[in-house]
């Protein structure tokens, strides 16, 4: 774990270097949150703030996301997804790369809090320590050690690009290489009957409270006006109905073709912990399969949809 | 327990009339199917009602007609959402549903004895057809003293309610001052805006009330003409637009501070809305 | 009175014969509030639900009334209900959401009956979490008010007690044994020992706001948030909803949802104006109507500090954090 410190101090003096030298107005990282395992995300405009940055293992959410359409010069603290994710915007327009300064971070993965609540059987978590490669859990009554390696989420276990593919400055060591993406989920959920996907989706999607929390945690879920949102024509039914529940979540899906870095965000922004890379990484494997192409893995990539090859393969509208 | 206030009353359409030459506002008037059902919507001016068009949903319109004129309710309606499509395109016999009378009302009993200076911009001119209607109804126009009416619009061609207006001309009882804001042919009432003729009009604040109904810039540059008058916040009177859904105060999106403009409004005085913060 | 543990399922069953029951069940790694048809479907292992009960009374999703073109049935809920295991917290919130269904002039009859047709069974607090704030919104961990019976975890069995009419009368039909000296005594004990260590300091909170509408403090709050509803679905307290048509041709029903302060679309106009353009004002509007606005209203804060809001944040933006925030600061109200 002085590893992590390492990181955060580092982070810290990148931070405070930017914003003193005034080459950006803002730093975005994190912050310690306001519960155990939790970080926040974090707004410095003052080098004398820069002391609040920090860096664990549950520093969760993609930055990305605010980065987007924005006038002032910003650094940004980036783990891995973060970077794809920034790639795939300065690709869409919606980051000027000239404006921003990527402090790029390795990552070999980030806690999921489902997970810790999980093993805490719903306790509420009160203290964690870390102990090398274990945390240890505090709860009313509980103690418990878990290893890190099965508390991250899912997401992060498969994930092969923790260092960032895109920066201005590069911290720490790099982390790890990883096996290729075997997508045995995904596999799972095609070996299934039509029937039994049915079912698969409705099961988690009538957990849906449509809070829209994935859409917005979401960095490329950026429309002015969400089809959702549209009164006319009513795409999707305002009720929570599982239907349209499935609905909206595929529209999203499609929508993110090509565009989705596979980061997690919006499952880990789920309060009600639907299972939402189910249906995200389907597409991910999809676009990986038939053009070859991960998103923001190469900045330089015009994405998937946005090229047309004449040898595109399109088994979806023919039967080959 | 009282009715149900979420169903709304089938009521019939019986005219579906094009009020303005942009033909984007139509003047509707619905009329009840029976007279308890008239009975069950005791309205004043100034209150509203939430239209319903069955499949398509319901929103909210000042009521523009006069509870002096029974019978019927009327509504000028500018063409702008899914409702409001709907109703535009809707054949006359057509049965919709209203809710109502909702929010409060201009203050007519506490306007008694006093000039009245009525001012209105654009197509919010709908519920000041409605307290002008009421006032001049023979039974009331004695409660009343001056009664000026300051009304602008863009070309005449969007100026509401035509034949009435001429009717209001001709009478002595009511002074009506009509403006546009450009020149145009065969006009010959005033041009420049609201606010401009409002200052030349001078209306006395001497035991007067204003009550001014337009779009935010006409309002926010007419109030200083009327406080040069000596208008004081408790002589303007405004009626407030915010998006409403229940129109009973419960579903939370209309409120300007602790108020909500669907229950405690729309009408609220210069005095008021200076206590509320500026979200409207 | 007494019920073992082991009898609760069966008087859960007995329960359900008369009454649809609703009662936490656990889904995954949290607990949702769920009408149970067997009395082994109630789960008391976590200390309060993901998502309140309100929607019990209030659901997320609801037919008004239905229609074929201008015939309309209403679709009003009048069957009898037990929400069992009911926290307190949650409990003192629907009281809260008493006063906004029914106003000065208007009475919402769907949550009105369905309320009026609910018993509410509570259970206390003996260990609350981090995240409870309770005791500074008015409440407590073993705050009976608002509820009918109140039951207590004393090991192998609960303690009994009515706390209103309705409730000694459910009581008697649950047929239980007397509470022992010594049960009591346990119960006293639980009482005694469950603490909420968190306080969120609400004295001249409510000055604060009177006065800091116009203040740059709103400037940053919003900055990390995300804009999803996660918070307002998550709150007991929240009552804003959306009405809509889902209809085919002229037949269909009107239904109404849940809707967000928190969002966009919330106070949009038909014309495109919006009073409440960017995040600042949407967060002023969820902490301004919930500690003043309804203060003003109904002399009560809109909030029972049960933490949910702070757990299901994605960004972890903590209203705990906030109200610090305001409470520290130098009030000024130039605008």
């Amino acid at each position: 774990m002085l590893r992590m410190q390492k990181l955060a101090s580092a982070i810290q003096d990148a931070a405070r270097m930017l914003l003193e030298e005034k080459k950006v107005d803002l730093v975005v990282g994190f912050s310690k949150g306001s519960l155990p395992l939790r970080s926040t995300p974090c707004f410095i405009r003052k080098p004398e703030d820069a002391a609040k940055l920090t860096w664990d293992c549950s520093c969760e959410n993609n930055l990305a996301n605010y980065l987007r359409k924005r006038q002032d010069r910003v650094a940004v603290v980036a783990k891995g997804c973060d970077a794809r994710s920034i790639a795939a915007l300065i690709n869409e327009n919606q980051i000027d790369r000239n404006n921003l300064f990527i402090i790029g971070v390795p990552c070999s993965g980030m806690v999921d809090r489902a997970k810790v609540e999980a093993a805490l059987e719903g306790k509420d978590l009160i203290a964690v320590e870390e102990k090398g490669d274990t945390l240890v859990l505090k709860a009313i009554g509980v103690t418990m050690e878990v290893k890190l390696d099965d508390l991250l989420h899912d997401t992060c276990k498969v994930c092969r690009y923790g260092n960032p593919v895109i920066y201005d400055m590069m911290i720490g060591e790099p982390a790890p290489a990883k096996p290729e993406d075997s997508f045995a989920d995904v596999a799972a959920f095609e070996a299934l009957s039509p029937a039994e996907r049915r079912a698969a989706l409705a099961a988690e999607f009538s957990k849906c409270i449509r809070c829209y929390a994935c859409r917005n945690a979401c960095p490329m879920c950026y429309c002015t006006e969400c089809f959702v949102d549209c009164s006319a024509p009513v795409w999707v039914n305002k009720s929570t109905g599982t239907d349209d529940n499935i609905m909206f979540q595929a529209g999203r899906v499609f929508h993110s073709a090509g565009r989705c870095a596979d980061c997690g965000a919006c499952d880990r922004a789920c309060p009600m912990g639907i299972n939402l890379r189910g249906m995200t990484r389907k597409m991910v494997k999809e676009v990986k399969e038939l053009f070859g192409y991960e998103t923001g893995v190469n900045p330089d990539e015009k994405p998937a949809l946005a090229e047309f090859k004449a040898d595109d393969p399109q088994p979806f509208l023919v039967k080959e | 327990m009282q009715r149900n206030p979420y169903l709304p009353l089938p009521m019939k359409l019986v005219k579906n009339f094009t009020e303005t030459e942009d033909k984007l506002i139509h003047t509707f008037t619905f009329q009840f199917m029976s007279e308890e059902d008239e009975k069950s919507f005791p309205y004043m001016p100034g209150q509203f009602a939430e239209i319903c068009v069955f499949g398509k949903g319901e929103a909210p319109f000042g009521i523009a007609s006069s509870p002096t004129e029974p019978g019927f309710l009327k509504f000028s309606v500018a063409k702008v959402g899914v409702v409001s499509n709907a109703l535009h395109l809707m054949e006359e016999g057509t049965m919709v549903g209203v809710r109502g009378p909702l929010g409060n009302y201009y203050p007519v009993e506490q306007m008694k004895g006093k000039d009245i200076v009525i001012i209105g911009g654009g197509f919010a001119f709908t519920t000041l057809r409605s307290l002008i209607n009421y006032m001049l109804m023979p039974d009331h126009r004695g409660d009343y003293g001056k009664i000026t009416v300051i009304y602008g619009a863009r070309n005449p061609g969007l100026l509401l309610y035509k034949d009435e207006r001429d009717e209001w001309s001709r009478r002595s009882d009511i002074d009506l001052i009509c403006t546009i804001d450009r020149p145009a042919d065969g006009w010959t009432g005033k041009v420049g805006f609201i606010p401009a003729v409002t200052k030349e009009v001078a209306p006395s604040a001497n035991n007067s009330v204003a009550i001014i109904c337009g779009p935010p810039v006409m309002i926010k540059f007419t109030q200083p003409e009327l406080e040069a008058c000596g208008f004081k916040p408790d002589q303007m009177i405004m009626s407030l637009e915010n998006r409403m859904k229940c129109g009973i105060g419960m579903c939370g999106r209309c409120n300007v501070g602790n108020k909500y403009v669907c229950k405690d409004g729309p009408v609220f005085t210069r005095a008021e809305l200076n206590q509320l913060p500026n979200e409207y | 009175m007494i019920i073992a543990k082991n009898a609760l399922p069966g008087l859960l069953d007995k329960l359900i014969a008369e009454y649809e029951v609703y009662a936490p069940v656990k889904e995954g790694t949290y607990s949702l509030y769920k009408q149970i048809c067997k009395g082994t479907e109630a789960y008391f292992g976590f200390l309060n639900s993901k998502i309140p009960p309100k929607g019990i009374l209030f659901p997320q999703s609801e037919k008004l009334f239905s229609y074929s073109g201008a015939q309309m049935e209403e679709c009003i809920d009048s069957k009898k209900k037990v929400v069992f295991g009911l926290r307190p917290c949650d409990a003192q919130s629907l009281l809260l959401l008493d006063s906004v269904f029914k106003n000065d002039k208007y009475e919402d009859p769907y949550y009105m009956n369905r309320r009026a047709n609910t018993l509410l069974v509570g259970m206390a607090c003996c260990y609350p979490a981090p995240t409870c704030f309770c005791t500074s919104m008015g409440g407590g961990p073993f705050d009976s008010k608002g509820l009918d019976v109140m039951l207590t975890d004393i090991g192998d069995e609960y303690l009994v007690e009515a706390v209103s009419e309705k409730g000694r009368e459910l009581m008697a039909k649950m047929a239980l044994s007397a509470a022992g000296d010594g049960q009591k005594a346990a119960a006293a004990k639980v009482r005694d020992a469950a603490v909420v260590t968190c306080e969120v300091k609400t004295d001249g909170l409510k000055n604060k706001l009177d006065a800091n509408f116009y203040d740059s403090i709103w400037e940053s709050f919003h900055e990390k948030c995300l804009g999803c509803g996660s918070c307002t679905y998550s709150c007991p307290t929240c009552h804003c909803f959306d009405i809509v048509d889902e209809a085919r041709d002229c037949n269909g029903c009107r239904v109404r949802n849940w809707d967000s302060c928190m969002f966009p679309l919330f106070t949009l106009h038909g014309s495109g104006h919006n009073p409440r353009t960017t995040g600042k004002e949407r967060m002023r509007q969820r902490v301004m109507h919930k500690f003043k606005y309804f203060v003003d209203n109904f002399n009560a804060t809109a909030c029972v500090g049960c933490g949910r809001c702070i757990k299901n944040c994605p960004v972890n933006l903590d209203i705990r954090e906030i109200l610090a925030d305001i409470q520290g600061s130098e009030a000024r109200s130039d605008k």
